[in-house]
């Protein structure tokens, strides 16, 4: 049945009990850090002083870092080496190789590229490493996100492993009856018509009695919605949150006033 | 006020149900093509379903959250690109409500306008937070015009005029012949034939 | 007093010519189990959700006549209202699955949110209902990874914990097996017992002949035979219409052709009425 679909680890610690709105902010404030302050070294040092010690606080420490690599590592060799060969404004040769120059200019701005990727990632990571996505989502309805958009989130969640389970079963169907899924370019498309076709109309198939079940349960009812699920929060954790959105606004101001007053 | 009837216009019990077959049709499509190493993603099919069915707002909200699940799921990669998601709904809706849904050669006039927009949004992102190059293939394209001499924009925006109508076009495509089998939802017209209007 | 009362109600579907249901006249009375039996197309369905206010509001389409059920007119109250005062259970039991809740104990809650119920008094209801329904050793699983019997049971439970004054079921077991039809009948035959007023769409003639007080015969969206079961189940009529008749009922016409039964004695539809008549044969 389906495969794990979601990057959450159950376990008990100190992260996870934290409330899922504060670590949503945790993640937008840190990333507003990361990409709108100068220093070339802060990025990488939020992410090994900040949130590397957080997913170990959160007992999550070995799959974060597991993650992180597996999400950016191709992504961090592509960067670096198109980046330090190709990059516009690359002046200062570092060594060449055959044809092409390695350039200190396209080494550093691969360098402060990647190392705020990685917070951006990292901070999402964290975040959804230590919250089940039902919990984030009915805080959000709590807090006034509207129904529909959480509703359509947590059936989304649950809907993809059963699409895929379809979608394996439609192949192994196909390839059973001698399709060919690999090879050269025209067979690989070949093989896909016959896989979208089934999957999209079975899924669809559904929908009216699926919207029809919802409305029994009377979603639409224009009442205020209560919730089952009680989702921890403190008054210590909104003064956090507020402090974090605050450092995440001085920061944008602090960036804005610099561009501002190098222009003059 | 117009605006707020036309947003809610989009959203009936169906279109709510719709939205995240939709979104688990372009992830679990995207992976797969993904899997198969084809040149295109054809990771919005649901998207493009959407948008033409049940409306611009719907389909942009349908793009939207599949970025977000993606992120949520596969590669918090994902999020920084939702903008371009939500644009290809949006347009893909108001080519519908055009008419451009009643057709197959219609279709294809609907694709190409969906990735021009797609490209015009997915550059500044792919510039200003990647520094041009993503790890998608496209990117010895980038680079080439790069070495020929154009600046970092002109050069990424290039790649992405030249990529992405083909994607969109057979996004599009496969979006419409699907969206043949529905009925009920809140935009039925647009993808009835010329003849039922 | 009349729960349900639809007077010379026609129906047709978008676009469709011919009526889904004609000229349909039927009052149910509070506390009264009534059985629904027709082929299929008959209109079966069609008369489930005009019971519960989804024609005209979710399926549109022209309703004329008067609906009244439950002190209200559905086709002018909104779907929100209809369904607090009519739960509706159908056929297949994954697409009843909200799919937003990760468990079912939180998917029997579903509703109760959307109806603002507090929270304890939430948990006390699922509680009962979990209970009443045998569904409690569940509770914790995903309601994708159930059986289809044990799922239908949960829809049950989710549509009974918003206590809707009556339930109207439209085929709840045609596709589950053997053992899950069995657990969802005994499911169904408590609520009746307890007086709550049903209305079922059904194949099983047999079951709704034990349990059934009246069974309503459709047949092309027109009411063919309304009365007792013993009455419809037995009516030569049916099978005409595609109905089946009772499996007890087809021994005894044998029967009575091999001078088996007594002339002019009923036809059974259950199984006590038909050993009772051997006995008065068979010494």
């Amino acid at each position: 049945m389906p495969e794990r679909m979601s990057f959450f680890i159950p376990r008990e610690s100190r992260i996870h009990s934290l409330n899922p709105l504060t670590k949503l902010t945790l993640a937008f404030s840190l990333i507003i850090i990361a990409f709108f302050c100068p220093g070339l070294f802060l990025p990488i040092t939020i992410n090994f002083l900040v949130l590397v010690p957080l997913s170990f606080l959160g007992k999550v420490g070995k799959e974060f870092i597991q993650t992180s690599i597996r999400l950016l590592l191709p992504l961090f060799a592509f960067l670096f080496v198109m980046q330090s060969l190709f990059y516009p404004g690359g002046k200062t040769e570092l060594f060449g190789i055959w044809i092409f120059s390695v350039t200190s200019e396209g080494v550093v701005f691969a360098f402060r590229t990647a190392t705020r990727i990685l917070v951006m990632v990292s901070s999402f990571l964290l975040l959804l490493l230590t919250t089940h996505p039902s919990a984030l989502m009915s805080d959000l309805a709590r807090r006034g996100v509207p129904a529909s958009l959480s509703f359509i989130i947590t059936s989304t969640l649950q809907i993809i492993p059963q699409m895929q389970a379809k979608a394996a079963t439609i192949q192994d169907a196909q390839r059973s009856r001698g399709l060919d899924t690999g090879g050269n370019l025209i067979n690989r498309i070949r093989s896909l018509l016959p896989l979208v076709g089934p999957l999209v109309f079975s899924s669809l198939v559904d929908v009216e009695e699926r919207a029809i079940a919802i409305e029994a349960r009377a979603f639409t009812l224009p009442v205020e919605k209560t919730s089952l699920v009680e989702i921890p929060d403190s008054p210590a954790e909104a003064i956090l949150r507020w402090f974090l959105a605050a450092v995440a606004i001085i920061t944008i101001g602090y960036r804005i006033w610099l561009s501002l007053s190098s222009r003059i | 006020m117009k605006l707020i009837d036309s947003i809610k216009r989009d959203f009936n019990t169906m279109t709510l149900v719709m939205i995240p077959v939709a979104i688990a049709i372009n992830v679990v499509i995207g992976q797969i093509v993904s899997l198969l190493k084809l040149p295109v993603y054809l990771d919005s099919i649901g998207t493009v379903l959407v948008a033409a069915i049940c409306g611009p707002w719907a389909g942009a909200l349908t793009g939207t959250l599949s970025n977000i699940i993606w992120g949520l799921l596969i590669d918090p990669n994902a999020f920084p690109w939702f903008p371009v998601a939500l644009v290809i709904g949006f347009v893909a809706g108001w080519c519908a409500v055009g008419g451009l849904f009643r057709a197959w050669w219609k279709v294809i006039i609907a694709g190409i306008l969906v990735s021009l927009a797609a490209a015009a949004i997915s550059s500044p992102i792919q510039v200003y937070l990647y520094g041009g190059i993503t790890a998608s293939g496209s990117s010895f394209i980038t680079a080439f015009l790069l070495q020929s001499g154009r600046d970092l924009m002109t050069a990424v925006l290039s790649t992405n005029f030249l990529v992405e109508p083909i994607d969109k076009i057979a996004t599009c495509l496969l979006a419409f012949v699907s969206a043949r089998y529905l009925a009920r939802f809140p935009r039925p017209e647009n993808i009835m034939g010329s003849s039922s209007r | 007093m009349a729960v349900i009362e639809l007077k010379n109600l026609t129906y047709h579907y978008p676009l469709s010519e011919t009526p889904a249901l004609q000229s349909i006249d039927l009052e149910v009375e509070e506390g009264e189990f009534l059985a629904i039996v027709g082929a299929n197309g008959a209109g079966k369905s069609t008369l489930c959700y005009t019971i519960s206010g989804f024609i005209p509001h979710f399926f549109k389409g022209e309703l004329a006549g008067s609906v009244n059920v439950a002190g209200m007119d559905p086709t002018k109250a909104n779907l929100g209202t209809c369904v607090q005062k009519v739960g509706l259970v159908f056929q297949n039991p994954f697409n009843q699955i909200s799919g937003s809740k990760f468990t079912v104990y939180e998917e029997i809650a579903f509703g109760l949110e959307n109806l603002g119920v507090d929270p304890q008094e939430m948990r006390e209801r699922v509680d009962e209902i979990i209970r009443r329904t045998r569904i409690a050793d569940l509770r914790d699983r995903s309601p994708y990874a159930l059986s289809g019997g044990q799922q239908q049971r949960v829809a049950l439970a989710s549509i009974l914990v918003m206590k809707p004054q009556i339930l109207v079921l439209d085929e709840p077991t045609s596709q589950l097996d053997p053992i899950g039809s069995q657990e969802v009948f005994q499911v169904i035959k408590e609520m009746a017992l307890q007086g709550m007023t049903i209305v079922m769409a059904e194949h099983k003639v047999e079951w709704l002949a034990e349990y059934a007080d009246r069974v309503l015969a459709l047949s092309a969206g027109q009411i063919i035979k309304l009365g007792t079961p013993q009455e419809v189940f037995s009516s030569s009529e049916l099978p005409k219409h595609g109905v089946g008749i009772s499996r007890y009922t087809q021994v005894a016409r044998r029967a009575l052709q091999e001078n088996l039964w007594l002339e002019g004695r009923r036809m059974p539809v259950t199984l006590d009425e038909s050993i009772e008549g051997f006995r008065e044969i068979i010494p």
